[in-house]
């Protein structure tokens, strides 16, 4: 057995795609036993505004329910779903404080359970851990 | 060998079989053995990975019509 590991992963868009891999690699991570931590910014905080649905983006945008549907048809969960996994497996998320000025959210405007954290907080865990990725 | 408990993950894609299967043997006691039915096409390489990370056993490892059993015991 190795011992246990520790995952940060920067979420900076909020397009479908973009926000699966978090959800996929963050599920999967806190599965393997990992703590996992990931921390939402620009673009990919509204990933956590409460009933958010990601959508594909420029070109791309009208085949979402394409993508969507396929995925159901391959038992792929969705991102709600997968959100969902991720708060029960105890992945942390978290709000990036300077974005949320920036794009005017606000802390009632995101699910329950996620932290705010400006930058310093965030690379702290981040030096302290055996992966980052940024999506 | 006797399982004490089955999770069946057939039909369900990466990452939902892993996240099952971490979830199930949660309910079991130490040396207790799960068997999980899974047929995503990861799988094969997905659950030795994921026992020797965990430190579960992967005591065997079967593929009968293309559906893998994999019989785990429980640290």
């Amino acid at each position: 057995m190795t011992e246990k590991k520790r995952l940060a992963i920067v979420v900076s868009e909020n397009s479908l795609d973009k926000a699966m891999m978090p959800m996929i690699l963050g599920t999967t991570g806190a599965s393997l036993d990992a703590e996992v931590h990931l921390f939402f910014t620009f673009w990919g905080l509204f990933l956590l505004k409460k009933d958010y649905k990601p959508k594909l983006k420029g070109m791309m945008a009208p085949f979402t329910g394409m993508m969507v549907k396929q995925m159901k048809s391959k038992n792929i969960p969705g991102y709600s779903e997968l959100l969902e996994q991720a708060r029960e497996l105890g992945v942390k998320l978290y709000a990036c404080s300077t974005s949320m000025e920036i794009m005017g959210v606000k802390k009632e405007d995101l699910i329950d359970g996620v932290e705010v954290l400006g930058a310093t907080a965030f690379l702290k865990i981040a030096f302290e851990s055996d992966v980052t990725l940024f999506i | 060998m006797e399982a004490k408990k089955e999770l069946n993950a057939v039909g369900l894609s990466c990452p939902m079989p892993i996240i099952k299967t971490r979830k199930a043997i949660e309910e079991l006691g130490s040396g207790e053995i799960l068997l999980v039915l899974a047929d995503d096409p990861g799988a094969k390489e997905d659950f030795p990975a994921w026992c020797e990370q965990t430190g579960n056993e992967l005591l065997k490892m079967e593929e009968e019509a293309g559906v893998i059993k994999f019989y785990i015991k429980k640290k």
